[in-house]
């Protein structure tokens, strides 16, 4: 039976206020600090689109761009990494699968700074402990990747696949195992399956995968700095340096302004379509 | 069917139920209900669903407020008293069992939110499992480990554990299976009858109200459309509604034909002194060969139901009628053409 | 479907690769801990543990870890408290406008982290607030609070709300419903959800570098040092604050264990 008046809006109202002030807000001033003029720190210049123009023709289409890239590729490997990985581990359920995946879920809750920094010491030229280990057992000498962006790249699919897995796994698990049967007994070849079959069943999983994997890339920053070895400025770091070093506050607002448009841009058409009550209900 | 229903008839009303309405937006939910409820009454509320006899139990449970109306328990008027200073308890159709406690606690939960010592608590909780049929060492058992026959009696067992002056049942056994749901009917019916208390049960089905109450209330869009005992029901159904949901029976619509004489029109042929507009007549009173009133049917299908066998039938008008005949019928061969025939007694006489 | 020995064996082979990815960094922080020279050369010409001896003896690794557990500790509580109210709302009710709220909830969870901490400096900035640990738990809560808040509606999905009615009928008053039923029920998403909060406060970077102002949380005093200033004590004190949490997870678990047998074995 529905009711009429439901406490519901009681119970989500400190939520609400809390996001309004702490999520809402924050994006709010930061949008109108990008049409200040450049260099103020107050709130109360005139209007302008400057920054914008600035962000344009000053050069930061790169750095937005690298981002970009760095973020579509790290979906699309961690994706083609950790499909298979999510279907073996739904295949076998059983108890070495659940403690594979415990030990995948596990990286999730070490700090990204102490992971990177192992990746930095295992990639280091010379005295790190895969150049090391090559020298002092097969006595080869091997070259490093360590600060180009390549490693960064592999730092970024290293520390997203967990946040694929995940919600793939989630996604592989609302496949019925008869499906995959029937699809074959009617004919269908291995591929034809996937594509028509697990794929679309799992795509709720796969889509909130991707969509997390790509967000979080689009902001990464510590890969850059510690693995990249800031041969690339990401942009995230190009809206750090106008906030700290150039001291640029409204030039660095529209940067970020524009990160959250293109964020929202992706984000919301797919969030938008899913249900969030079937993925939790499971 | 055997009952005796005077002995409840002559008992005080325990609950009574003076134009009770509930309106959800523009939906009439519960539209001006009255009915006495005398004490120690087994009363089934039978409709399908959507005819609000849902919502009619929570309002008798104190779970939702009326519209309007007012609710008595004996001379105390209860309306607005809320479900847990109400001396009722409800099955739900869920049962609502606490998946986090065990057996025990569960039966003891009305128990201990009057503050009833532990042990007290336990000696009641195993009377109550042994008053359900279950075996003392469920006492201790998670209720999540017990099988859908065994959560029934846990559900009945802690609803009786309040003490209940009524009992509530909200459809508990729609989703068990057939064999199962007969046990627990009858089950019910003795419970029912040792205890002696009152139990206002909800159910869509006509049959199982027919096995375990002493009187039905069936309800339509909100309202009750007829009350009576079973057999009452069984044989005098106020309109094709109360008829057509007591399964298959065959209704006759009648009409005057050009000379003015009163025929029914699914098959043509008149009728004498008719005593409203439509007929029920029972499958298993369209027998076989001619008698008072005979028409030709042809053999649409042919199903055997044990000792007895149903035809499918069409009049030559093109109507649907369904006969139930005594062993196999083996001459009703599907396409064939036959007489068929009932009495005038045998036809329950309906206004709309 | 067929299954060879071979597809088998692949199988396992593709998990343990995956399972390798993941943990040579984390071993090789192990390994690079187990130094006693300024600069790494692997592998170690001696072994020692003298990087964890000077870790334990620092001033600043008591620092550190003190204002990482004051942040978690605050974000455990408020999370929890804010997370199981938006879940009854999120979950257990039907209410005129809870796909917009889920929606929106959802939403920090999918933005990229270091942009929201650098739209919260700049935000505090022009409030005048001063960053500092307290303004860094903020920063965590609008993270972690949509998780704890999805953590805990899972458990109210398989929850039949009849439950609460039946309490009621049975004479408990709204006070004995919520202690009796609600909580009791919920008690599993909230104890993980309370989990989560510790562990993604304990170990976030992106949040904390850009508002945690002058207090520094240990994966933020990692991550400076890791790029300037290196030494055997930074894996080494990575690896104590890796292990503190991991022991508090460990310690919670059987403090868990313990109490259900201890519930089981009254009567």
């Amino acid at each position: 039976m529905s009711q009429r008046s439901s406490p519901g809006p009681w119970f989500a109202a400190p939520v609400a206020i809390f996001m309004l002030v702490c999520f809402a807000a924050p994006i709010f001033i930061v949008a109108w600090y990008s049409l200040m003029p450049s260099r103020t720190f107050g709130l109360t210049g005139d209007l302008t689109l400057e920054n914008y123009r600035s962000a344009v023709t000053d050069g930061y289409t790169r750095p937005l761009m690298w981002s970009l890239i760095g973020a579509a590729t790290t979906t699309l490997a961690t994706a083609i990494l950790a499909w298979p990985t999510a279907v073996i581990l739904h295949r076998y359920a059983g108890r070495w699968a659940a403690v594979a995946s415990a030990l995948i879920a596990l990286p999730i809750f070490i700090s990204e700074s102490v992971r990177l920094f192992g990746m930095s010491v295992f990639m280091m030229p010379r005295g790190g402990i895969l150049a090391g280990t090559m020298n002092a057992v097969f006595d080869i000498q091997i070259g490093s990747i360590l600060n180009t962006w390549s490693a960064a790249q592999i730092g970024m699919i290293y520390i997203h696949l967990p946040f694929m897995l995940f919600p793939l796994l989630l996604g592989v698990s609302l496949i019925p195992a008869d499906r995959i049967e029937a699809a074959r007994d009617l004919g269908a070849t291995r591929w034809q399956t996937f594509r028509e079959v697990e794929l679309p069943l799992a795509a709720p999983g796969l889509l909130i995968g991707m969509l997390l994997t790509f967000v979080l890339c689009l902001g990464a920053n510590a890969e850059a700095a510690i693995l990249g070895g800031r041969a690339v400025t990401v942009i995230t770091a190009a809206i750090e340096q106008r906030f700290n070093y150039a001291q640029d506050w409204p030039m660095g607002a529209a940067l970020t302004v524009i990160v959250i448009l293109v964020t929202a841009l992706i984000v919301l058409p797919v969030l938008s379509r899913l249900d969030l009550n079937r993925l939790t209900r499971r | 069917m055997l009952h005796d229903t005077t002995h409840i008839t002559d008992r005080p009303v325990i609950l009574s139920l003076a134009g009770l309405s509930k309106t959800f937006g523009t939906l009439k939910a519960v539209d001006d209900i009255s009915l006495s409820i005398p004490e120690g009454e087994f009363l089934t509320i039978v409709g399908p669903s959507g005819s609000g006899k849902s919502t009619l139990v929570r309002i008798l449970a104190g779970l939702e407020a009326p519209t309007s109306g007012d609710l008595f328990l004996r001379d105390t008027q209860i309306t607005q008293s809320p479900a847990n200073k109400r001396p009722t308890a409800m099955v739900f159709q869920s049962l609502a069992l606490f998946d986090h406690r065990t057996v025990g606690q569960n039966i003891e939960f009305a128990m201990k939110m009057k503050g009833v010592p532990a042990a007290d608590r336990r000696n009641r909780a195993l009377e109550l499992l042994q008053l359900v049929r279950l075996p003392e060492d469920y006492y201790s058992r998670p209720v999540t480990q017990c099988s859908g026959g065994e959560r029934q009696r846990v559900a009945l067992a802690r609803a009786f554990a309040s003490d209940p002056e009524i009992l509530f049942f909200d459809e508990p056994l729609s989703a068990i299976d057939y064999r199962l749901r007969k046990t627990l009917e009858v089950e019910l019916k003795e419970l029912h009858q040792r205890t002696g208390r009152t139990f206002v049960y909800i159910t869509h089905s006509l049959e199982e109200a027919m096995v375990m109450s002493d009187r039905i209330a069936i309800m339509q869009s909100g309202r009750i459309v007829q009350t009576g005992t079973p057999a009452e029901i069984y044989s005098a159904p106020v309109n094709r509604f109360v008829a057509s949901f007591m399964g298959e029976v065959n209704i006759l619509t009648l009409e005057k034909d050009t000379g003015g004489k009163q025929v029914f029109s699914e098959i043509g042929q008149p009728v004498q002194a008719a005593r409203g507009a439509y007929a029920m007549i029972r499958p298993e009173a369209l027998e076989l060969g001619p008698g008072e009133i005979t028409t030709q049917l042809t053999v649409t299908q042919r199903l055997m139901l044990g000792s007895r066998t149903q035809v499918h039938l069409v009049s030559e008008l093109g109507a649907t009628l369904i006969s139930e005949l005594p062993g196999t019928a083996p001459e009703l061969d599907i396409g064939t053409t036959h007489p068929f025939s009932f009495s005038t007694e045998d036809i329950a006489w309906m206004d709309e | 479907m067929t299954r060879g020995p071979h597809t088998s064996a692949l199988q396992a082979l593709w998990i343990v690769l995956i399972l390798g990815f993941l943990y040579i960094p984390i071993v090789s922080v192990v390994l690079a801990s187990m130094a006693n020279t300024r600069y790494m050369r692997f592998p170690h010409k001696v072994w020692s543990l003298d990087a964890y001896r000077d870790a334990i003896a620092s001033f600043t690794t008591w620092q550190i870890h003190s204002i990482s557990f004051w942040i978690a500790l605050f974000v455990v509580i408020l999370a929890v408290v804010l997370g199981t109210l938006g879940a009854v709302a999120f979950a257990r009710y039907d209410w005129r406008g809870r796909g917009v709220f889920q929606r929106l909830l959802v939403l920090p969870i999918f933005f990229p982290q270091p942009v929201l901490g650098l739209a919260l400096l700049l935000s505090l900035n022009a409030v005048g607030l001063a960053p500092s640990w307290k303004t860094a738990i903020f920063a965590h809560l609008v993270w972690i609070v949509p998780i704890v808040t999805l953590v805990i509606s899972i458990r109210f999905f398989g929850y039949d709300p009849a439950q609460e009615e039946a309490a009621r009928d049975l004479g408990a008053n709204r006070w004995q419903v919520i202690r009796e039923v609600t909580l009791p029920a919920l008690w599993p998403g909230i104890f993980s959800g309370a989990l989560f909060a510790f562990l993604l406060s304990w170990s976030n970077l992106p949040l904390s570098i850009y508002t945690s102002g002058p207090d520094t949380p240990l994966p933020v005093w990692l991550f400076s040092r890791t790029a300037t200033n290196y030494s055997p004590l930074v894996p080494s004190v990575a690896v104590i604050g890796t292990l503190i949490s991991a022991l508090l997870v460990l310690s919670l678990a059987l403090i868990l264990l313990a109490a259900k047998r201890v519930r089981a074995r009254r009567p």
